[in-house]
């Protein structure tokens, strides 16, 4: 059944992800962006960590894919501007491409992996909460000030120079 | 007592730099610190010598690897000798130019000069090894370089300055190779070492008499000596007559272990063609400053000659020894000539100055009854030199004829003649400036000088007749020179009277004739009566100079034009700017990498990206 | 392709891995494809993707926690890096008047 599940779950997330890519329709594409999230929630979820599965969906598909949306309609508003790709680019790109997929993969089939998932019960969200406040507490605060400097720098960089307003 | 030595060599530099730098326009200040130093070193000379003491010490300087170089002094008997001499010569003509120099604007540069140059010269006089004679004789060069160019307004005189101190350079070259390659085969250049152990070599001691060829201006590089007149009278006393010329003499003398047979002929002979040369040049000059020039050339020449000479053997009953006879005459030679060659000179800056200025003694005359005290000194100098009986000049000619006459008997024919030729002239010199009338206004209106500048002519005369040895035990030289007096060769029985007989010929001959056939007239008697002897040695003198004059204009300008479009062309140029460009060509390869383009940047990063993945795989 | 066909009955680490490669090489693919800034920046989002996956695999089969905390961390840290690199695009195409890679070539030499 999970491999089954599996299969599914990774086809759908590989192939959404390679309509991403090719799509002429920005908006199109993310919507695409969002089916691939759906795939990898569902197989995070096959890894015993659905905690996860539910963030990526609200973090991921709820906020970054909305606001990207909403950035997409905000700017690209000129509907005949895609022109056609390339022979040379696809060549080049898939060419590049493949050879990273080939350095990837030639790195974990030289590495000694475990074969079969340790047998550890299913960590629960009271783990997380351990983990998140004893060990990785430094990193936590961490992150916390970086959202902090991201809200502020977003501030900064949106707003309209009030210098060029007046001086025009 | 070493204390006293550097201090010798430390306070005339020192009075130097502060006229350099504080003194330089109060001339009266200058002139007294300067004489006041020349002074102390006088003193200390004399108290060095009556010591007795003889002293070496040295201090390392330089050291690369097994190579060093040390500064050092070595206070032996030559250089006890050496350092009166230029100690209480040198006070004198500091005396002296407090008198003469005391209506010239930059007095306090001539003292300074004269500082400098006192400093350089005990420098050469005290320097224990080759290599620190080399420092201080670039520094005599300089010195002497400095005092010519006194008038620098005139263009005669910076064009001999110049050309003194690039002969002397000619002169060095020769010099430094010779230290080089002494350095190189004997692993040392310190005198007392080379002393003891030392690898025959012709060629180490010949490349070193290039540089005494230089600085005693021996045949091919004498051409600087009479141009050097130019400068002030007490610098050519002191200077070009005393003591920097004889420097190249005594710098000789120190190296004497170095000399093979086949290097002391070749200089002996050089010596023997400088001093007949200059005696015939001398004949028909005009400038009483430039017959003195020549005068010391031909001196020189003696001297040089006598070191060439050589070693004799001598019997003292039944052992036989074998005595360093060319270094004894020629030292006494160059003490006793340092004494009354800076008399003359000084006496001719007293004629100068009484005449105001004037330099040509055919213009002069007469002087004998306004310049009383002049006129006795000179004279007493003129007779030292042609060799009057028991007079310093006497004893040292005779010497230097003896070693001739017991060596190498073409030698001594050449050298006699040339004692004729020196009796010859100098007895012209004195007889048409001091005997007869004034011929000019400035000669007739001469008048004697101040007990500043007759003094030392008195002094020095005293020296020149007591100054060598005879005077039953009352000659100072013995004293002065301590074993070195012991190396004079001194003749016995038949030579001796032989000797005596050659000396007192060639004195009557040259001086005799001189005296009949010159007329006290404004006119040169030699030019009326002999026009073609009269052009033929005037052509003497400028022969050398043409040629030099042909070699620099055409070969060596010409070599230098080449090297120039080599240098600009080649070096500047390709190599250079070449190098230069390279660099901007791979700045403006690097500059194509920035396209502006994020998906080229991209595919760079998959490129590091590969190539640090080829690398962890283990393909590189 | 081998790991995903394999009849054996459990689809191990390899093929996580391995998915997760192929997501990261298409994500590749599309920033060296597209013109659009903005699908650009998608791609990248999905690159981002692909090593979460590969994280969460590695910790639920070596049996620790520590790669699923560091997935929490990877959410936050895209999630902020997307606002700030969105902002800078619409300051950007207020400047410029575009969003094509091509015309934003200001640092060319």
């Amino acid at each position: 059944m999970a491999d089954t599940l599996f299969l599914i779950l990774s086809v759908l997330t590989v192939a959404t992800a390679l309509l991403v890519v090719v799509n002429k329709n920005a908006v199109n594409a993310a919507m695409f962006l969002l089916l691939s999230l759906v795939g990898m929630a569902g197989l995070f979820v096959l890894l015993d960590a659905p905690l996860l599965a539910f963030v990526l969906i609200l973090v991921y598909a709820g906020a970054v894919v909305a606001l990207f949306l909403f950035i997409i309609m905000l700017l690209d508003t000129t509907p005949g501007s895609f022109k056609a790709f390339k022979p040379m680019t696809i060549t080049a790109s898939a060419l590049g491409a493949a050879l990273l997929a080939l350095g990837l993969w030639s790195l974990t089939a030289r590495a000694v992996l475990p074969q079969a998932p340790a047998s550890v019960p299913v960590p629960t969200m009271k783990n997380y909460a351990e983990q998140l406040f004893t060990t990785y507490l430094l990193p936590v605060q961490v992150v916390g000030f970086m959202l902090l400097i991201a809200m502020l720098g977003v501030i900064v960089l949106s707003k309209k120079f009030a210098v060029t307003e007046e001086t025009k | 007592m070493l204390q006293h030595a550097i201090l010798i060599l430390l306070l005339p530099l020192a009075s130097a730099v502060v006229i350099a730098l504080f003194l330089r326009k109060q001339g009266a200040i200058a002139s007294w610190l300067s004489t006041g130093v020349a002074g102390a070193i006088a003193a200390i000379s004399i108290i060095l010598l009556q010591h007795g003491e003889r002293f070496e010490s040295s201090v390392e300087w330089l050291r690369f690897g097994t190579f060093s170089v040390s500064l050092g002094i070595k206070y032996d008997d030559l250089a006890a000798l050496m350092l009166f001499i230029v100690g209480f010569v040198g006070f004198l003509i500091h005396l002296f130019s407090l008198g003469y120099m005391h209506d010239d604007q930059a007095r306090a540069r001539f003292f300074g000069g004269l500082s400098i140059f006192m400093f350089s010269m005990i420098g050469i006089v005290l320097a224990d090894n080759l290599f620190m004679i080399f420092i201080f004789w670039e520094l005599v060069g300089f010195s002497s370089w400095l005092l010519i160019n006194h008038y620098h307004e005139k263009q005669s005189a910076a064009d001999a300055s110049k050309k003194a101190f690039i002969v002397n350079r000619v002169g060095d070259f020769g010099f430094l190779l010779g230290i080089i390659m002494c350095y190189w085969a004997n692993g040392t250049v310190n005198f007392t070492e080379l002393g003891q152990n030392h690898v025959f070599s012709t060629a180490v001691p010949l490349l070193l008499f290039c540089g005494a060829m230089g600085k005693s201006a021996q045949m091919p590089l004498q051409v600087w000596l009479p141009d050097a007149m130019e400068g002030p009278t007490p610098v050519s006393a002191l200077i070009h007559a005393a003591t920097m010329v004889a420097a190249g003499i005594f710098m000789l003398c120190r190296i004497n272990v170095l000399m093979v047979p086949q290097a002391l002929e070749v200089i002996m002979w050089i010596g023997t063609v400088t001093a007949v040369y200059a005696a015939l040049c001398a004949i028909v000059q005009r400038d009483i400053k430039k017959v003195l020039a020549y005068s010391t050339l031909s001196q020189l020449g003696y001297m040089v000659a006598a070191f060439g000479l050589g070693s004799i053997a001598l019997e003292h009953g039944e052992h036989k020894m074998v005595i360093a006879a060319g270094v004894g005459a020629a030292m006494f030679h160059l003490t006793t000539h340092a004494f009354f060659k800076a008399l003359m000179f000084l006496g001719s800056g007293s004629v100068i100055h009484g005449c105001h200025h004037e330099q040509d003694i055919f213009k002069m005359g007469g002087l004998r009854k306004k310049m009383p005290i002049t006129f006795v000194t000179f004279s007493i100098g003129v007779l030292a030199i042609i060799g009057f009986p028991w007079l310093a000049g006497f004893f040292s000619k005779d010497a230097i004829l003896y070693l001739a006459m017991e060596k190498n008997t073409a030698v001594f024919a050449v050298l006699a003649f040339t004692a004729v030729l020196t009796s010859f002239y100098m007895v012209r010199l004195w007889k048409i400036t001091f005997l007869g009338e004034a011929r000019s206004d400035e000669a007739k209106h001469a008048h004697e000088s101040g007990l500043v500048m007759t003094l030392p002519l008195i002094i020095l005369a005293v020296l020149s007749i007591f100054g060598a040895t005879g005077w039953f035990g009352l000659g100072l030289y013995p004293k002065l020179a301590g074993s070195i007096a012991g190396l004079i060769p001194e003749a016995h029985g038949a030579a001796h009277t032989t000797i005596l007989l050659v000396s007192l010929a060639v004195m009557t001959i040259g001086g005799g004739a001189a005296l009949f056939f010159y007329k006290s007239a404004a006119t040169d008697t030699l030019e009326e009566k002999f026009r073609f002897g009269f052009s033929m040695l005037t052509g003497l003198k400028e022969s050398f100079d043409k040629v030099y004059d042909y070699y620099v204009a055409k070969v060596q300008q010409r070599f230098a034009m080449v090297l120039n479009f080599l240098e600009q062309i080649v070096l500047a140029g390709a190599i250079i700017r070449g190098l230069a460009g390279f660099a901007g060509l791979v700045g403006y390869g690097a500059r194509a990498f920035y396209t502006g383009s994020l998906q080229a940047y991209a595919y760079w990063f998959l490129l590091g990206a590969a190539l640090l993945w080829a690398y962890a795989a283990g393909i590189f | 392709m081998i790991p995903l066909l394999a009849t054996a009955p459990a689809y191990g680490l390899p093929s996580y891995l391995f998915v997760s490669a192929l997501l990261f090489a298409i994500g590749f693919f599309g920033v060296l494809l597209r013109k659009n800034t903005l699908v650009i920046y998608m791609c990248l989002e999905l690159m981002l993707l692909a090593s979460t996956l590969a994280l969460v695999a590695f910790s639920k089969f070596n049996g620790t926690l520590d790669g699923n905390v560091f997935v929490f961390f990877i959410l936050t840290i895209a999630a902020a890096e997307v606002a700030v690199g969105l902002a800078i695009i619409v300051a950007l195409f207020r400047k410029r008047h575009t969003v094509q890679v091509e015309e934003l070539n200001q640092l060319k030499h």
